[in-house]
């Protein structure tokens, strides 16, 4: 077997569906090949039985020579143990082909995203790239994984129909152009049949949502009533996901006879054309049943090749929704002419806003509304071009890497990952215990506390396990323990209280001394602790300076930081 | 804080199998028989063709073999009729239980006791919500009833055969040792495995899903290698679980093979050693060798479908599990004397020995308005719950009126006290059901937006094309943080009870929403008795008295104005805001 995961993917052709698919193919050909080689033994050995059966009967039971029958018995024996070896060795290859290409795709969607980054969300919903990982790496997968048996299938019933041909024309004709027919007769029926399938299962999905719904809004529910029309809204429902089961079981009830009748159809006919020839002493009883025995096994190819067919159309649909992401580009390129950015302590401009970064302070951005200031930072961390410089050259010409290690950018959708807490905190490899510091400084010490593993912890996905407070002070423990050059925070404190703020407000301004650093917030707590505060109105700079000068200088500001009834509050004093 | 919910054992999972069965024995006695009189039409083609293959060794008419080939059709259509009707009897049924069952399971979802729901979080409720009951949806719709079959055909095919001779037990019988052992272990480490396997994919699922709704994060923190070797490990795993299930089915497989073919070549080698001495024609032994070929194909899906079985019925055990979580409270019938919420000496505690509150004592007045301001993890938050009546006190009491709040059944509870936290859930459907939810559905529309009115969001709501009919939720129109919240404040009105507790109601918003929202907040509380968990200090100094929790204790409790000139911590913080 393969060693897989592979070390890399490799560069996907996805520059249409069928592209993908080929070059998935020929990325793992010789397993392929090797799976396909074992499906045809597999099938033809299965396709013998019949042959073997009827010669025993034939030399051995009817020509009265229990030698005879001891020999067939033994070669039907040996043929079992191939078909069953080959069987096994066919299905080890083929859950290896299905495994290379399945995993495949997930590396290389997991690589294009990390390739995409905040870019992803803009260019594709998160869910349909989501859906790669929980759907589509299986019908990729499947479409390999059933080349084998589709192979095994195709060579058998060619095989099959020779061997009926050399008997008589017309029997091998029957197989030959019948079986491809019963193929076509089910055809009909098989798309109202989908129709009623999907209709039950959108249905279903529509249950499955109320049923979340109750759940996600149970607290609600419970707390203030509404059990009984949620029950109700939830069988009546249910009950029309039933009414539209039973319309599926209606023609599903059809369709499953039909797989009884066609092929019984077609083992009549053989059977009966074969007595006549039999009577007529043109085969013998044992060829008799052996016809038998051939036109019940042709059923097996005959559903492999509807099988294949369909898996192949549910992979391509896969493969054009993978190759729409796979084909994507980052929106910020990275044509950076520089080899290296300016000198450290050097200066960030915004031009569009007018916001000055002064090297080594603390700057608080307010605005109304709050986007705006993230707005800014979004430029001025380059996640969105814009007229920006730094140290007086333009920040698009630095190259991305560089740019990135030393200007991190912390907002407001920034996710914790799962794992172990301690992998996510990480520091400058010089200063190792700078992780106490930050968490310090993020007032997160009691986060680390209520966990009875601590470092070794191991978080939830994206982060679940913790409240919202929680989750944000780890997220800006997370970005101080980074110690980058500039750091740009948004919103940092929103969702902690009024206590906890206070700490950080103290403890952040003290850990970043000396350091670049941009809080957009509007929290006096924070902004009575920044270096200098920069006011902006639609969009622009309207006024800076430190908290105390703009609360008494700027009404618009004080507006904005206070509550307007905080008036009587400063008369009191 | 998160207890799993309970799984139901075995035993209950027959009885409540048993029980549903019970209320069916029509349906099921008619779907039964059908599938054994379509077996029994099957079995007539190897028959049949035994007799031929005897007729054409002792010579024969075309007109006998005519005959033959046409009694063939005519079995085979009464056994197409059959299966047809068979199928549509068992999928119609199956479609049934499976809507009592999730139906059961809801309601019970529906009845948990409120302390399980606030504590359990909803992940693992989520999980049986969707997993299971689409697992049992597959194994109802389709593994039970292919396994029914299987088992109907094998045991037909099995008589069949004995009626031609009974010697065909023998060879048959030498097949089901080998085949008793290989199951025997591989079912011992199928599900298990299976299990295994299915979490490795869900683990790369999550991987991915965080890389991809954190991709911005990825590229911000320069995280791309370390997400990249992530998920290159979470496949590594999963290919270790699928080489584990591949090296079962590497054994099993060809050992059921190998099982199924004893009885095919003991059966050419009995029956050709018994017509040599004349004990059996050859017809029979044709039919015999058919028959227990035929045998193969049921006895295999039989055995391939029950692992699927075991995976069905874990479901099934997790979705029963949901009704067997205890009450917690006992309405004792009690009625309070007036209006008035008293906590004493209360103690309390999540994980036994480790309590979060030690010895609370709270007097509330009635209109009175509290606010509670402490550092996150004080135990405000578990104050709050307890003094809405979600929990009851480890000791001490918290009493409405001088009654346990956990004396009171659920619906009397909700006229006295409600719990408002920052969720604030909208429901799927349209305005009006996410209010008429917290009264009744005859509501009249000007109740209804009379309470809408009252948190001041009558204007918008009215302004919608369809007005309280407007759909919202996932799929509906997409509501603000800010609306959404009024709605829930708007329930409140409806639900008009004496006491709220507000569990940092408005720390999500944005502050300038925050301010307009503490407007609407101001209609609800009116006249009311109100604990605020107050993140910002706005409400603190609105309150009429604030309490300050810290370590689980109230560590200073007065006015605003008497704790500013107290000078204690929550001096300080009213300083630093205000400096």
């Amino acid at each position: 077997m393969r060693k897989l995961p592979l070390d890399h993917p490799g560069q996907a052709d996805a520059r249409t569906p069928w592209r993908f698919l080929r070059w998935t193919i020929l990325g793992q050909w010789r397993t392929i090949a090797v799976a396909m080689l074992f499906g045809v033994i597999w099938m033809c050995s299965s396709a013998m039985v019949p042959a073997i059966i009827g010669k025993a009967i034939d030399t051995g039971v009817t020509g009265r020579d229990s030698g005879e029958l001891w020999k067939w018995a033994g070669i039907l024996s040996a043929v079992a143990v191939v078909q069953s070896a080959s069987g096994i060795m066919r299905h080890r290859y083929a859950v290896t082909n299905w495994l290379t290409a399945a995993y495949r795709v997930v590396q290389l969607v997991a690589r294009q995203a990390t390739h995409l980054g905040g870019t992803l969300s803009k260019r594709v919903g998160t869910g349909e790239v989501v859906a790669i990982g929980t759907n589509d790496l299986s019908h990729i997968g499947n479409a390999m994984d059933v080349l084998a048996r589709a192979m095994g299938a195709l060579v058998s019933f060619v095989v099959v129909a020779v061997i009926l041909l050399q008997t008589s024309t017309t029997l091998g004709l029957v197989v030959l152009l019948g079986v491809p027919f019963l193929l076509l007769l089910l055809g009909p029926l098989l798309s109202p049949l989908q129709r009623r399938n999907l209709e039950q299962r959108e249905m279903m999905g529509h249950l499955a949502n109320i049923a979340t719904d109750i759940v996600s809004g149970l607290r609600v529910l419970r707390g203030i009533g509404g059990e009984r029309v949620f029950h109700d809204r939830y069988s009546a429902e249910s009950q029309k996901v039933r009414t539209a089961g039973v319309r599926v079981a209606r023609l599903q009830s059809i369709l499953d006879a039909l797989q009884v009748f066609l092929p019984g159809v077609f083992v009549v006919v053989v059977v009966w054309l074969g007595a006549r020839f039999a009577v007529q002493g043109r085969i013998t009883a044992g060829e008799l049943v052996a016809f038998y025995g051939y036109a019940a096994f042709l059923v097996l190819p005959l559903r492999t090749a509807t099988e294949a067919a369909n898996l192949w159309i549910r992979a391509f649909v896969s493969a054009r929704r993978i190759v729409r992401v796979l084909a994507l580009e980052p929106e910020i390129d990275d044509t950076g002419t520089l080899t290296a950015g300016p000198p450290e302590n050097s200066e960030l401009v915004d031009r569009a806003s007018g916001v000055r970064v002064r090297p080594g302070t603390t700057t608080a951005l307010v605005s109304d509304p709050p986007t705006d200031s993230a707005a800014v930072v979004d430029r001025l961390g380059r996640f969105a071009d814009g007229e920006v410089t730094w140290g007086g050259v333009p920040l698009d010409t630095v190259p991305r890497a560089e740019t990135r290690r030393r200007i991190l950018v912390s907002d407001t959708g920034a996710i914790l990952f799962s794992g172990r807490l301690g992998d996510q905190l990480l520091t400058p490899p010089d200063r190792p215990g700078h992780v106490e510091d930050a968490l310090h400084a993020a007032a997160a010490g009691d986060v680390l506390d209520s966990l009875p593993d601590r470092l070794d912890a191991i978080v939830a996905e994206k982060g679940r396990s913790f409240s919202g407070g929680q989750r944000q002070r780890l997220i800006l423990a997370r970005a101080l323990a980074i110690d980058p050059e500039v750091l740009l925070l948004v919103e940092p404190t929103s969702a902690v209280d009024a206590h906890t703020e206070a700490r950080i407000a103290e403890r952040l301004t003290s850990l970043r001394a000396g350091r670049t650093t941009v809080v957009t917030t509007s929290s006096p707590l924070m902004l009575a602790r920044a270096d200098q505060v920069v006011f902006l109105e639609d969009g622009v700079v309207a006024a800076v300076g430190t908290h105390h000068e703009l609360l008494d200088s700027c009404p618009a500001y004080r507006a904005v930081v206070t509550r307007e009834e905080a008036d009587e509050t400063a008369v009191a004093r | 804080m998160s207890d799993a919910l309970p799984i139901a054992g075995g035993s209950d999972v027959r009885r409540y199998l048993r029980g549903l069965f019970g209320r069916h024995p029509r349906a099921i006695g008619i779907a039964l028989a059908l599938h054994v009189l379509a077996a029994a039409a099957g079995l007539a083609a190897p028959r049949l063709l035994g007799q031929l293959v005897e007729a054409v060794h002792d010579g024969t008419s075309v007109d006998h073999v005519d005959r033959v080939a046409l009694a063939l059709a005519g079995f085979l259509v009464v056994q197409t009729v059959l299966t047809r009707y068979a199928r549509y009897r068992s999928q119609v049924f199956g479609e049934q239980i499976l809507a009592e069952l999730r139906e059961d399971f809801v309601d019970n979802t529906l009845n948990l006791p409120i302390g399980t729901v606030e504590n359990a979080g909803s992940g693992d409720l989520l999980t049986r919500t969707s997993r299971d009951v689409e697992q049992l949806g597959w194994s109802v719709r389709w593994a039970i009833p292919e396994w029914l079959i299987a088992v109907i055909t094998a045991v037909m095919t099995l008589i069949g055969a004995v009626l031609v001779g009974w010697w065909v037990l023998l060879p048959c019988l030498l097949g089901v040792p080998p085949l008793v052992i290989a199951l025997r272990w591989y079912l011992a480490r199928a599900k298990d495995g299976y299990l295994w396997e299915g979490e490795t994919y869900s683990t790369i699922n999550a991987s991915l899903t965080e890389t991809v709704e954190g991709a911005r994060t990825v590229e911000a923190l320069g995280l791309q290698q370390a997400r990249i070797d992530r998920v290159d490990d979470d496949i590594t795993e999963s290919y270790r679980a699928e080489r584990y299930t591949l090296s079962l089915r590497t054994i099993f497989f060809p050992t059921v093979e190998t099982a199924y073919l004893i009885p095919t070549v003991a059966t050419l080698l009995l029956g050709g050693w018994l017509y040599l001495r004349g004990d059996a024609s050859l017809g029979e032994v044709t039919a015999a060798t058919l028959y227990v070929q035929a045998l193969i194909d049921p006895v295999d899906r039989m055995i391939s479908i029950l692992d699927e079985l075991q995976v069905g019925g874990a479901s099934l055990a997790r979705l029963l599990g949901v009704a067997q979580v205890p009450e917690d409270r006992v309405a004792t019938g009690r009625q309070p004397v007036d209006e008035k919420i008293d906590a004493a000496d209360v103690r309390f505690s999540y994980v036994e020995g480790r309590d979060v509150l030690h010895g609370v004592d709270l007097s509330v007045g009635i209109g009175e308005r509290i606010a509670m301001v402490g550092p996150s993890g004080a135990g405000k938050s578990t104050l709050g719950r307890l003094l809405a009546g979600i929990h009851p006190p480890r000791t001490g009491s918290v009493t409405v009126g001088d009654v346990g709040l956990t004396e009171l059944p659920l619906s009397e509870l909700r006229g006295h006290v409600a719990l408002v936290t920052q969720e604030h859930h909208v429901f799927v459907g349209t305005i009006r059901d996410n209010l008429a939810l917290a009264v009744d559905e005859a509501a009249t529309d000007a109740r209804l937006l009379e309470a809408l009115d009252s948190v001041d969001a009558g204007d918008w709501v009215r302004a919608l094309p369809q007005g309280l009919l407007t759909k919202v939720g996932s799929g509906g129109l997409e509501l603000s943080p800010a609306q959404a919240q009024q709605l829930a404040l708007a329930r409140l009105v409806l639900a008009d009870p004496h006491t709220l507790v507000l569990d940092e109601a408005t720390s999500l918003i944005d502050p300038r929403a925050a301010r307009h929202l503490e407007r609407s907040l101001a209609a609800v509380l009116e006249g009311r008795t109100v604990i605020a968990i107050a993140h910002r200090l706005f409400s603190a100094h609105d309150a009429d008295r604030v309490a300050v929790v810290e370590d689980g204790r109230i560590t200073e409790f007065g006015s605003h104005h008497e704790l500013v000139a107290a000078d204690g911590s929550y001096a300080d913080l009213w300083k630093s805001w205000n400096s």
